[in-house]
């Protein structure tokens, strides 16, 4: 009974937290519309979003094109097919391993680090005191994070996939005597705006989806400074987990249009 | 305030950089597909796509030059292929040039192959319809080989009957396998065809020898092969022998007619013939006649001594003396 019970609450809590989601959202596109508009404030959190991920998005992505590679080379070769790699190498990294992992890495990154910060400004009732001065927090704080994690995000999704395929080149050139010239042609030649499009498409929803989560769980962080603490946590795993759904929204609905 | 600008030349940087890959990579794939730069459309007529998609590669003798466009179906057998052609070889291109579908290696997607003419047509134009030729779709290769297949089985099977056949010793190829007397007696055989052969190879050497001696001109033989008078001559004879042999039986018809006659007909031959009476009769007549003879031999010799008649057979026997000694 007691764990009937506890599903239930759950399960209620689970759909309190969806709804409150969806009224953040809601309440972004609200205000994201409605000027003024912080422009310095955006620009900052685009440079502390943007500029501050590169190195980690830059090595991570290259050790992923590198292994990636490597990983798959014997199996490739067993059937022959080495001179296939740049276009699996290419396609899943732009179609697939390239968004996914920049926006995991930023998961871990931003949405921690926007909970951690809201959260601390919710605790030190820094949000209640903007309130009280007349500015509007939600708009000041909240809409600039998450525009700034949807515009940033694809960019480093650009950035995170070249330098994956060049980690995939330079192995083949080392390994498989393949030139950088005729790797990126092939991998061009696999490429077709069916896999760039909705792949670019989709990092502005991991981007805003990131911004959303941190800026919710901070927002709305607990009182104390463990409120803080389980704030970045939970936006971590939170944006992360809301990642892959939509990431599986994002496949499902680019099937429908663009016929894989 | 320093710090800020920097930051936002720094994102702009980044920004800018981002951006510009992004459409970098955007044109290099839009490149590939001809979607800029000068291009032409031209199409070409197939019964088989073969799988061809929209975006597959069009190659004119091997080298990139367009992408398919479109793929429209005509009807139930004709489908019509459009595809994107760079200007820059428009030129290169003739009306002749002859459209397959091929696939860009044993698993790699399909491609569409423009093969170049003799090269002596004008060059191709916006909207031109190349010729076309079908290659053979895998999967009729497939039912080809299915039809093969069957055929092989059956081949085997038979194969199979035949080998047991073989092995069991049955029939002549199979005796020929296991029985080690016909073997044997093959051998024996071989070898008397050899010492016939050998002996036939004797004999006309000998005849070729025995020709070789026949002088042409003078012998029987060779006057008989080479005379051509002689050669009428012969033809008459057997032209005669015929004729005799027709008279021959003609004359054989007629004794028939006439044995006929013997045998059925009222002459005296016939009753000679045939009635057993008569012939009785003649027999006693001739014995008759016998004891007549004798009779008048002894009437004879009973003459000789008569004294009448007995000077004139003296007479007779002295001049056949006479006539004896002079002889």
């Amino acid at each position: 009974m007691a764990y009937a019970y506890r599903t239930t609450e759950k399960l209620k809590q689970f759909f309190v937290e969806v709804g409150e989601l969806a009224y953040f959202a809601m309440r972004y596109f609200k205000e994201v519309l409605k000027p003024p508009l912080e422009f310095k404030e955006l620009l900052r959190q685009c440079y502390h979003m943007g500029n501050r991920s590169i190195i980690l998005v830059g090595v991570t992505g290259f050790i992923i094109g590198l292994v990636l590679t490597l990983q798959s080379r014997p199996t490739l070769m067993e059937f022959g097919a080495v001179s296939w790699m740049p276009n699996m190498v290419g396609i899943s990294i732009v179609r697939e391993i390239g968004p996914v992992i920049t926006a995991l890495i930023c998961a871990g990154r931003i949405a921690s680090g926007i909970g951690a910060e809201l959260g601390s400004m919710r605790v030190t009732e820094q949000i209640d005191a903007m309130e009280v001065s007349g500015t509007n927090p939600f708009k000041y704080l909240v809409v600039t994070r998450i525009t700034a994690t949807t515009l940033m995000l694809p960019i480093l999704v650009v950035f995170g996939d070249t330098i994956a395929l060049y980690g995939s080149a330079l192995v083949e050139n080392l390994k498989g005597d393949v030139s950088f010239q005729l790797y990126f042609n092939t991998v061009f030649d696999a490429l077709e705006f069916g896999d760039l499009i909705p792949a670019t498409v989709k990092s502005f929803f991991f981007g805003f989806t990131i911004g959303l989560v941190g800026c919710y769980k901070g927002y709305y962080s607990k009182k104390g400074t463990a409120g803080v603490g389980i704030a970045a946590n939970t936006a971590v795993v939170t944006a992360s987990l809301l990642l892959f759904v939509v990431d599986f929204i994002a496949v499902f609905v680019s099937d429908i249009f663009y016929d894989l | 305030m320093a710090k800020t600008t920097l930051e936002n030349l720094r994102l702009g940087i980044f920004v800018v950089i981002g951006t510009a890959l992004l459409v970098v990579a955007s044109y290099l794939i839009g490149n590939r597909q001809n979607m800029f730069g000068k291009t032409l459309t031209i199409s070409a007529i197939f019964n088989n796509a073969n799988g061809l998609q929209l975006g597959n590669n069009v190659r004119f003798s091997g080298i990139q030059v367009g992408t398919v466009k479109a793929i429209e179906m005509l009807n139930d057998t004709t489908i019509q292929v459009y595809m994107i052609i760079d200007r820059k070889v428009q030129r290169h291109i003739k009306k002749d040039a002859v459209a397959t579908i091929g696939s860009d290696g044993l698993v790699g997607s399909m491609i569409l192959n423009i093969l170049p003419g003799k090269g002596t047509d004008a060059t191709i134009e916006e909207g031109d319809i190349l010729k076309s030729y079908s290659r053979i779709a895998s999967q009729d290769m497939l039912s080809t080989l299915n039809t093969t297949n069957e055929n092989a089985a059956i081949l085997t099977s038979n194969l199979v009957h035949v080998t047991e056949a073989l092995t069991n010793g049955k029939g002549t190829m199979g005796l020929l396998l296991n029985d080690t007397l016909m073997a044997s007696d093959l051998t024996q055989t071989i070898n008397h065809l050899k010492n016939a052969s050998s002996n036939a190879d004797h004999t006309l050497r000998k005849l070729n020898s025995l020709l070789d001696r026949i002088d042409m001109e003078k012998s029987a033989a060779g006057i008989l092969l080479n005379d051509s008078v002689n050669g009428i001559k012969i033809q008459n004879m057997i032209a005669n022998l015929e004729r005799s042999s027709m008279e021959m039986a003609k004359m054989t018809e007629n004794l028939n007619l006439v044995v006929d006659d013997v045998k059925e007909g009222e002459g005296v031959v016939h009753y000679l013939a045939n009635d057993t009476v008569l012939v009785n009769t003649l027999d006693n007549t001739l014995k008759n006649i016998e004891e007549g003879s004798v009779k008048f031999n002894e009437n004879m010799e009973a003459l000789k001594h008569n004294f009448l008649t007995r000077r004139y057979f003296r007479k007779l026997e002295k001049k056949e003396k006479k006539q004896n000694n002079e002889e």
